[in-house]
């Protein structure tokens, strides 16, 4: 597999796209060249993060502090959550590889409110659009892998939108980040989440 | 809300995305390109590739930057298309004052949105060398800026053909920079789909992973609303 440096470090002088996007203002902060090691390792990051979603929102929906259409909203993502877990195992598992099991999680005062459970929500849901932006240049000669992984990050970024509307925030900055979604390196994923994880295999 | 653990290649609703275009304006054409030979390359996706001699000089040696161009500004110009059909859309139903309040404030930044992604692209094509493609003349049926629920009907309708026309292309797109450029605008249509399918009453989250649809399918569905 071709490493993203022979893409853009050493080319990157005569990719002119890379010159475009300094005009269009995207603040790309992908993965380091040496966040993941093989597309396997990409898919056990996407997997730890969906499984932190999964859990907050089981968690999160069994206290019931929703109703309406909110309640409904998040039990349809729970569901989303639950099955890109099923998915990323399964797509491991049928590229030889080895699942990471779930994080210990610690979701501390994230259910005390339905105010503090949907904002943490938007939090996790942002984060997971960001994430899987930055990890999307690691898998960009696994074609069929970018193509889920982009799938995925799609409904992550629905589920980012609704959450802000139903809190009411405001439509830019709140409901949308910008006409362009913003990437994150590894390491600045890992340190939103980790307040939330006691402890992963992998992040 | 609905069935889980489909595979990212399933496609369900396609047909019933196919069904709600054809019905929203009874067929009747959208889109009046200026002239048939720029019809003829939006349908055809050919002659965009407008590769001009800075471009070639710059990357002269480098083989694969530049094949992988010609492929990557004929997807840049696709999505143009796509973009200049939705700014235009947005900005007369905004002007149109179909939308109040809360809903106006929602749909608002769609509308810049969708405008600084035509600028963007089109700068992006130019500095690639390309020739970005002309907007073509669209034209909207009576109400469409007078109906609110026909507005987010027609508004729906494109913003979830333009999630699954991005998600077509993820696979078929060879620079890591314009790969980049493309996800990163497909996140964002897909937060305008949940939003206007939530002011519809509709379900904003249809499927766990997000369709796609091959360029030549994308063009058939914006097809019927283009004259001639």
């Amino acid at each position: 597999m071709l490493k993203r440096k022979d893409l853009i470090r050493d080319a990157g002088l005569v990719i002119p796209g890379a010159i475009a996007l300094t005009m269009i203002g995207a603040k790309f902060a992908f993965a380091d060249d040496g966040d993941f090691d093989g597309p396997l390792d990409v898919l056990n990051y996407a997997l730890t993060l969906e499984y932190l979603e999964a859990e907050f929102y089981r968690q999160g929906n069994e206290v019931g502090l929703l109703d309406g259409k909110a309640a409904d909203y998040l039990a349809t993502i729970q569901t989303d959550e639950e099955t890109h877990v099923m998915t990323l195992q399964d797509t491991i598992a049928s590229l030889g590889g080895t699942p990471v099991p779930a994080p210990q999680v610690d979701f501390g005062e994230s259910f005390a409110t339905a105010d503090s459970y949907l904002e943490t929500a938007y939090t996790f849901e942002n984060l997971g659009v960001q994430a899987y932006l930055g990890a999307a240049p690691s898998l960009f000669q696994e074609k069929e892998l970018l193509t889920a992984a982009a799938s995925i990050f799609g409904v992550e970024a629905r589920h980012a939108a609704i959450i802000g509307v139903l809190q009411e925030k405001p439509a830019e900055g709140g409901v949308y980040q910008g006409a362009f979604e913003t990437p994150l390196a590894r390491a600045e994923v890992l340190q939103a989440a980790s307040p939330f994880i006691v402890s992963a295999e992998t992040l | 809300m609905h069935d889980t653990h489909e595979p990212p290649t399933a496609d369900p609703g396609r047909a019933a995305r196919a069904r709600r275009s054809s019905k929203l304006f009874g067929g009747a054409p959208v889109m009046q390109f200026r002239t048939e030979a720029s019809r003829r390359t939006f349908l055809t996706g050919a002659a965009l590739i407008g590769v001009g001699g800075t471009f070639v000089a710059a990357t002269r040696n480098d083989p694969r930057a530049f094949a992988l161009s010609e492929g990557d500004l004929e997807i840049l110009n696709y999505a143009l298309t796509l973009e200049y059909l939705e700014a235009e859309f947005y900005t007369q139903g905004i002007s149109g004052g179909v939308l109040v309040d809360r809903e106006l404030e929602l749909v608002t930044p769609i509308r810049e949105h969708e405008q600084t992604h035509v600028t963007g692209i089109t700068q992006l094509i130019t500095d690639l060398g390309g020739t970005p493609v002309e907007s073509p003349v669209f034209m909207f049926p009576d109400g469409t800026f007078t109906d609110r629920t026909m507005f987010l009907e027609a508004a729906s309708m494109f913003e979830e053909l333009g999630v699954d026309a991005y998600h077509g292309q993820v696979a078929l797109i060879e620079d890591a920079e314009i790969l980049a450029t493309a996800a990163s605008i497909a996140g964002t249509e897909s937060r305008h789909a949940a939003v206007v399918a939530d002011l519809l009453g509709g379900d904003p989250f249809p499927a766990p992973f997000e369709n796609n649809l091959p360029m030549e399918d994308v063009l058939e569905a914006a097809g019927q609303f283009i004259e001639g």
